[in-house]
């Protein structure tokens, strides 16, 4: 009834912004995000745009689906879709919103359980903003500033941007403001409530959470071997809380042994197979570092692991042990009990730091290049302003250091070890990316979720921690862009190779967006344990579902699936770009006017048209030169040679 | 293995079937010069030789290794690949092939030992034997071999002692030994003057040539004026020149007084919507006596327009020639990073350090004026003159930069030449000076020109669709304008080229006083060879690469702006009203004013005018022309603008591609600048070179099977195939660098979006093709007419555009191939 009630209050406007509009698309939000934030499934959207079209002039509906559909379809969310279960909790009237780019608006706020919904009332056509409370961060009332009894909110928030919002002194006090409200919903969990991801009942025609599959993913590599065996010893995740229940191990290391390796890594998260070169056997493998401590304890059992691990690979009497932390950081950790490997205890290891910095200095980065990027871009210093953020030099590090991972196991033939501190942070960075530019099944659209499902999910990638879900507690240091940098070199990655990857830019959005927006159960909880404790699988839906329903939006048509190629980007500053199509996609100015993401449709239908061609021509000619060759003997028809078909 | 600190790796590696497959032939290598497949010019002979080299191919050439031989010539150094195909004896020569490096263009030679790297000059001498050889060009590319182990150390050694002896870093009198080592030859000399120009564009050398520009732009009221025909009135001025038709010669005449060098306001280009762009030098002789001297100047001042005229001043914001130059080297030494030298950037200062060179800034900066200029042209029935002190260097940038803006003509190959010629060659831009081939005036030395690439560069990059020409193209402007051998760039002004080929073969004395002579002393030698002009490409790039310089689809029609911010989709809103006729503003630092003193006859010491012109110059008008240039302001979205549906529609092709120039949307062309890119060594996979696209090979594919096709239902008395379609070549290398989201462009040229929103049927001959098959004939002939009705915007799908011009060059033509294939189809069939 809530939902009617919006839909009636709204419905006086209707007529007036129902026009086909450029405008809106000025709004703070790009099309992009709202349609991810939207989130629709493709029968609701369907449904959608049948309805909307036939409140269009005749002219309109008739019009194919090109960029014209796109903007009415980002016009016609002038009152939202709400999801299933969505619920309408406050609207209010006379509401201020300060855009940084084309200043104040007033208009009209609705809050749900799941969004903030802006639409303006005097502008036409109507300004509309459509934020999932998922991705704010923090709620500050700006008291009494302004004058004349305004109450003054910003909103700041996870995706790079800040909102701010100002509405009338409430002559009731007995009144919550609105954002009182929405603070409520923004952080469910930190007021008693649920997720919205719980609620969330949409059916999707695929099944994101069968995606992954431990056992299979093995499989896939050649999992079990003569080297390599699968352990069920962490099933009900007793070795390990934050690891898998399915690991893989040397074979000759017995699962008692297992258990005197995990006493001494970190968090008993002794070092697994991530990847297997299908050829040289030479693998990566992660864990945790090892406990060492002041007075240099040491581990029999984990030298004969790691041993066991290099023996794994015949091509090869070498491990490499890489320590992803700067060399300090590494020893200032034998205070607390950790610490790196020496290397006479390991002996035909060789240990190597990779200089990456921790979270802390990470997240302080990303605030950095915030305030270069949003709201004011300062041209002259932009360069300079940039660099002050070392944002693009810690990408850098980070990619240096998975290039040598990837470059030791394919050039080198090496087996590899990689850990950090705790092994679920820069660890999951590092053999994500190495497996990327290793292994191309990971860069297809599956693969890649199969990718972030293993690497990042399974092995306990703190989730719930960096991101702080639904939690109001924004200061807490355990927040990290952690994902979101990895996420960055995938898209450096795919800027280097543009016809490796089989997903587009929007793809990488997409899962970021859907990082903060709760909607999805795919991102929620710290680790494989949690998540099957909160029955996530059961009660949410899975990110996959919804991208792998519409694979066409995601799909990047340039795509050559070159099996078995090793992607060695170029690591250095110069070839590396900042990532404005994200960083900086809130301000409206930097919408480029030629509009990828439709032509990369056009020029997916493009290629399907031609093979359909091909295929004919083929026929064609099989059918001709059968025929003529029989009528002139010796006609050139004879020679043709069958001419394969790709793709 | 890798070697090297953690981020900078060396790959040291070297794969076992190519050692194996030079071994194999190194027991041939003896023999001539065949073998090796070096097809030398007209009296080029080879002066050293090493074998089996390898070749470090960039990005762009799809990384990794390419094995050959290396030559060194007196006019280049040419590298071979082995399994090259032999060259054919009776092909025109081609100046350099794919892999080779005129010479003149080596700026340093650098060899890599084994743990050192020494800079070599002619007289350095080399105490070990090295591994690799680095050639450092003027044009930024950075050229590296290296040396198997096979290779002989003796022609190893001596190849780089002959490299370094010959290759004479620039210095007066080498450039003419240079042009005859490649054009001397009497072969040659005939060759060139047997070649045929490019008649598919505009030289702007004839009256005719200008009438026709005038055609095109539809500018009436406008006339040819061969006034300067003996460069009498101006020298740098070029023979003809486009003034109104209102004034005669003799008028005219008496006007080139009051400019300096004479160059007076002449016409560039008439926008669509019927405002004029002229451009000109600044004031000087302020003095004038007669009222009909101030009219004259009033009419060529004002054109066709008699109400407004609005010049705007370059030379306050621009850089300077100087600053540009600054700027150019500063780039040049960060970019190209000299492994001999210790002093590289680091790289996490690399950001910060192209900031400082401010090259970014000035291409920033002419972008942003020609855009201003462009907005102001757009709203319509105004002159627009540009007016720059000596009206040689900016003022080409800015008035061609505004036509590629707005016209979509100038965004094709042959357009942009005729632009080039048309804005600098024959409008006198110094190119002799600014390049300083001779090295010996390098007060006077800035690459102007280069800017102006760059800055069109950039606007390709943001809307890369709207360009026929490709970078491959700019990029071959780009890397031409080093070397001397071309017309286009050797001289100063029209003046000197016509001196030039007038005294071919005759001895002259220069004028007094003139001073920019090319050969400033004994330039006149009889056996000075004739220096073709730049455009003739097959001299220097082969058909295939020169396929690439365009793209095969025609560019997509415009889409309806987005409203970022940063464009005025609404001029129509913003006419200009009430302006008095005969109203003169000064546009700079974007505002307009009417200084009493703009036009200085106008000016209060000047009687005269005010006799016949009783009116105070007003600020009427202003707000006007200022509501013109608010495309710039975010806060000014018009309302209402989207009540009508038809805007949808795709929009006037001469709206102008106004460039967004934030900071994070200007780029490095890291394709020209970061060619060589030694810093950052990257892997290359061995296989992962030269796959085409599959889409590519889709693409001739279907042209193969088409062939096919048309030979096997055509029988015998058909002319055999049809040549076939040149592949369009894709980058598809897999590891291709790429700009600002335009990637598509470069690498997915065969399936662009030839079948667009414009027009309905199905458009491609490859459609037609297939439906008109099998039909009876009846139905073939409408759709084959129907194609030809549309044939002006649309191609075969793999054939060249011709949307803006025809072009009966050596591409795929469907149109005869397809007239005959549906009837001999319906024949088998039947």
């Amino acid at each position: 009834m809530e939902k009617s009630g919006s839909i009636d209050s709204l419905g006086s406007k209707r007529s007036s912004s129902r026009q086909p509009s450029v405008d809106s698309l000025s709004s703070t939000s790009t099309s992009r995000s709202d349609r991810s934030a939207q989130a629709k499934p493709p029968s609701a959207m369907s449904s959608d745009s049948m309805s909307t079209s036939a409140e269009f002039s005749p002219e309109l509906r008739v019009k194919p689906k090109t960029a014209v559909k796109q903007v009415l379809r980002d016009s016609e969310k002038e009152e939202p879709q709400l999801l299933p279960n969505e619920t309408v909790q406050d609207m209010a009237q006379d509401i201020t919103y300060f855009c940084p780019f084309t200043g104040a608006v007033r208009g009209t706020v609705m809050v749900t359980n799941y969004r903030l919904f802006f639409k303006s009332t005097d502008r036409e056509p109507a300004f509309v903003l459509d934020l999932p409370l998922g991705v704010v961060s923090r709620v500050e009332k700006i008291g009494g500033a302004s004058s004349r009894g305004d109450v003054s909110y910003g909103l700041v928030c996870k995706d790079m941007r800040n909102l701010r919002f100002a509405h009338k002194q409430m002559e009731d006090t007995l009144r919550k403001s609105i954002f009182e409200v929405l603070i409520k919903f923004a952080f469910p969990v930190s007021n008693g409530l649920q997720i919205f991801a719980f609620d969330y009942g949409q059916v999707f025609p695929e099944n994101g959470w069968k995606v992954y599959d431990a056992i299979s993913e093995y499989k896939r590599q050649g999992i079990p071997n003569e080297s390599w065996r699968i352990t069920k010893i962490n099933d009900h995740y007793e070795l390990c809380d934050t690891y898998p229940s399915t690991l893989a191990v040397p074979v000759n290391i017995p699962d008692e042994e297992l258990r005197r390796v995990a006493a001494f890594r970190a968090k008993g998260r002794i070092p697994v197979l991530s990847w297997i070169h299908p050829e040289s056997q030479a693998t990566v493998t992660r864990c945790s570092q090892p406990m060492v401590g002041v007075n240099g304890k040491r581990s029999k059992e984990d030298e004969k692991y790691l041993q066991a691990i290099m023996d794994a690979n015949a091509q090869s009497h070498k491990l490499f042990i890489f320590d992803v932390r700067p060399c300090v950081n590494a020893a200032a950790n034998k205070k607390n009990g950790g610490g790196y490997e020496s290397e006479d205890a390991y002996q035909n290891a060789e240990l190597v730091f990779l200089d990456i910095h921790n979270i802390h200095v990470m997240r302080e980065s990303l605030r950095k290049l915030k305030d270069v990027v949003y709201p004011n871009i300062e041209d002259s210093h932009w360069l300079s302003n940039l660099e002050s953020t070392h944002w693009l030099e810690h990408i850098k590090l980070i990619l240096a250091g998975a290039l040598r991972i990837a470059d030791k196991v394919e050039s080198g033939k090496t087996s590899v070890v990689v850990h950090c501190s705790d092994g679920w942070d820069r660890t999951a960075q590092l053999t994500s990316l190495a497996m990327l530019m290793l292994d191309s099944y990971y860069r297809t659209i599956r693969g890649f979720e199969v990718l972030l499902e293993k690497e990042w999910l399974s092995f306990g990638h703190r989730f719930q921690l960096r991101i702080g879900h639904g939690d109001k507690n924004h200061t807490d240091a355990d927040r990290s862009p952690v994902f979101i940098q990895f996420v960055d070199c995938v898209w450096q990655l795919t800027r280097q190779f543009p016809a490796a990857f089989e997903f587009n830019e929007y793809f990488l959005v997409t899962i970021l967006d859907h990082l903060y927006s709760c909607l999805f159960g795919t991102f929620l909880c710290n680790s494989e344990q949690q998540r099957l404790k909160e029955e996530i699988p059961k009660r949410t839906v899975s990110l996959w579902s919804y991208i792998n329903s519409q694979l066409e939006d995601f799909t990047n048509p340039l795509y050559v699936n070159y099996s078995n190629h090793v992607l060695f980007p170029v690591v250095s500053l110069r070839h590396l770009e900042l990532w404005v199509g994200y960083y900086i996609r809130w301000n409206p100015r930097m919408r480029p006017q030629e509009p990828v993401h439709q032509r990369y449709k056009e020029l997916l239908a493009k290629r399907a048209e031609l093979q359909k061609r091909v295929d004919e021509l083929q026929r064609e000619v099989t059918n001709r030169s059968a025929s003529s060759s029989s009528e002139r003997a010796g006609s050139p028809t004879r020679s043709i040679t069958p001419v394969q078909t790709f793709v | 293995m890798l070697t090297g600190s953690k981020t900078t790796f060396k790959v040291r590696q070297m794969l076992p079937d190519i050692k194996e497959r030079m071994l194999s032939q190194s027991g041939v290598n003896a023999r001539s010069r065949d073998v090796f497949g070096l097809r030398c010019l007209p009296g080029e002979c080879v002066l050293q030789r090493a074998v089996m080299v390898r070749k470090k191919l960039t990005a762009r050439e799809g990384r990794g290794w390419l094995s050959g031989t290396l030559f060194c010539t007196h006019f280049r150094v040419a590298f071979v690949p082995q399994d090259s195909p032999k060259p054919d004896d009776n092909a025109d020569p081609v100046l350099l092939g794919d892999h080779d490096v005129a010479l003149a263009s080596i700026d340093k030679v650098v060899v890599v030992g084994p743990n050192r790297t020494k800079l070599v000059t002619p007289n350095s001498s080399l105490k070990f034997t090295p591994e690799e050889l680095v050639l450092y060009c003027r044009d930024m590319r950075v050229i590296c071999f290296l040396f198997d182990r096979l290779t002989p150390d003796a022609q190893v050694i001596e190849i780089t002692y002959t490299i370094a002896k010959t290759y004479q870093p620039l210095k007066p009198g080498s450039v003419l030994s240079f042009q005859n080592a490649a054009l001397g030859s009497v072969e040659m000399k005939q060759f060139l003057s047997n070649r045929r120009r490019d008649t598919h564009m505009n030289w702007f050398e004839s009256t005719s040539d200008w009438e026709q520009e005038l055609e095109r732009c539809g500018a009436s009221g406008w006339r040819v004026s061969s006034v300067n025909d003996r460069f009498e009135m101006s020298t740098s001025l070029p023979r003809f020149i486009v003034v109104p038709q209102k004034v005669l010669d003799t008028e005219l005449k008496k006007s080139f007084s009051h400019f300096n060098e004479g160059r007076i306001p002449r016409w560039c280009w008439r926008h669509p919507r019927g405002s004029d762009l002229l451009r000109m030098a600044s004031f000087q002789n302020n003095i004038y006596h007669e009222k009909d001297d101030i009219r004259n100047l009033e009419m060529i001042l004002f054109g066709c327009q008699s109400s407004l005229c609005v010049v705007v001043e370059l030379g306050e914001e621009l850089p300077s020639p100087a600053d540009i130059q600054l700027a150019h080297s500063r780039l040049r030494a960060l970019c190209l990073g000299d492994i001999s030298t210790s002093v590289s950037v680091p790289d996490d200062k690399w950001l910060s350090t192209l900031e400082s060179t401010h090259w970014l800034d000035y291409t920033r900066l002419c972008l942003r004026k020609a855009s201003e200029v462009a907005c102001l042209l757009r709203g319509g029935h105004l002159t627009v003159a540009l007016q720059e002190a000596e009206d040689r260097d900016v003022s080409c940038v800015v008035s061609s930069l505004v036509q590629v803006m707005c016209d979509p003509h100038c965004r094709t190959q042959r357009g942009f030449q005729g632009l080039v010629q048309k804005e600098w060659v024959m409008a006198g831009h110094r190119f002799y000076s600014r390049i300083n081939y001779h090295r010996d005036n390098d007060k006077e030395e800035a690459p102007v020109f280069l800017l102006f690439l760059d800055c069109v560069w950039q606007l390709w990059s943001q809307y890369p669709s709207r360009f026929q020409l490709t970078e491959d193209f700019l990029l071959a402007v780009h890397d031409s304008v080093h070397l001397p051998l071309f017309s286009s760039f050797l001289a100063n002004c029209q003046r000197e080229r016509c001196k030039r080929s007038q005294n071919h073969g005759q001895s002259y004395t220069p004028v007094n006083g003139w001073r920019d002579g090319p050969h400033p002393d004994s330039s006149s030698d009889p056996c000075d060879p004739p220096l073709p002009p730049v455009w003739d490409w097959a001299l220097q790039y082969s058909k295939r690469r020169q396929d690439r310089f365009t793209q095969p689809v025609p560019p997509s029609p415009p889409l309806q702006p987005l409203l970022n911010g940063n464009l005025n989709t609404n001029p129509d809103a913003h006419k200009l009203t009430d302006t008095i006729p005969g109203s003169v503003f000064l546009f700079s630092r974007g505002t307009f004013s009417c200084p009493a003193n703009l036009l200085p006859w106008r000016s209060t010491s000047s009687g005269i005018y005010k006799k016949s012109h009783r009116r105070a110059p007003s600020s009427e008008g202003v707000p006007g022309l200022e509501r013109l240039l608010k495309a710039w302001a975010l806060t000014d979205i018009p309302q209402g603008l989207t009540s009508n549906s038809g805007s949808q529609g795709p929009l006037d092709p001469f709206e102008p591609l106004l460039p967004v120039l934030m900071g994070p949307c200007m780029g490095l062309w890291k394709e020209c600048y970061l060619r060589g890119a030694l810093h950052a060594q990257a892997f290359s996979h061995p296989i992962s070179a030269n796959h085409p696209h599959p889409v590519e090979r889709l693409a001739a594919e279907v042209q193969q099977l088409k062939d096919k096709l048309a030979q096997a239902s055509a029988g015998p008395d058909v002319k055999p195939p049809i040549k076939t379609a040149e592949r369009p070549l894709t980058d598809a290398n897999l590891n291709q660098n790429t700009n600002n989201g335009t990637f598509l462009f470069p690498g997915s040229r065969p399936h662009g979006t030839c079948v667009s929103r414009v027009t309905a049927p199905p458009t491609s001959t490859n459609h037609q093709h297939a439906s008109s098959r099998g039909r009876p004939p009846t139905t073939a002939a409408p759709s084959r007419s129907s194609h030809r009705d549309n044939s002006s915007k649309h191609t075969f799908l793999f054939g060249h555009s011709s949307s803006t011009e025809a072009r009966p060059d050596q591409r795929y033509h469907p149109a005869p191939n397809n007239a005959k294939l549906p009837k001999s189809n319906g024949s088998v069939a039947s």
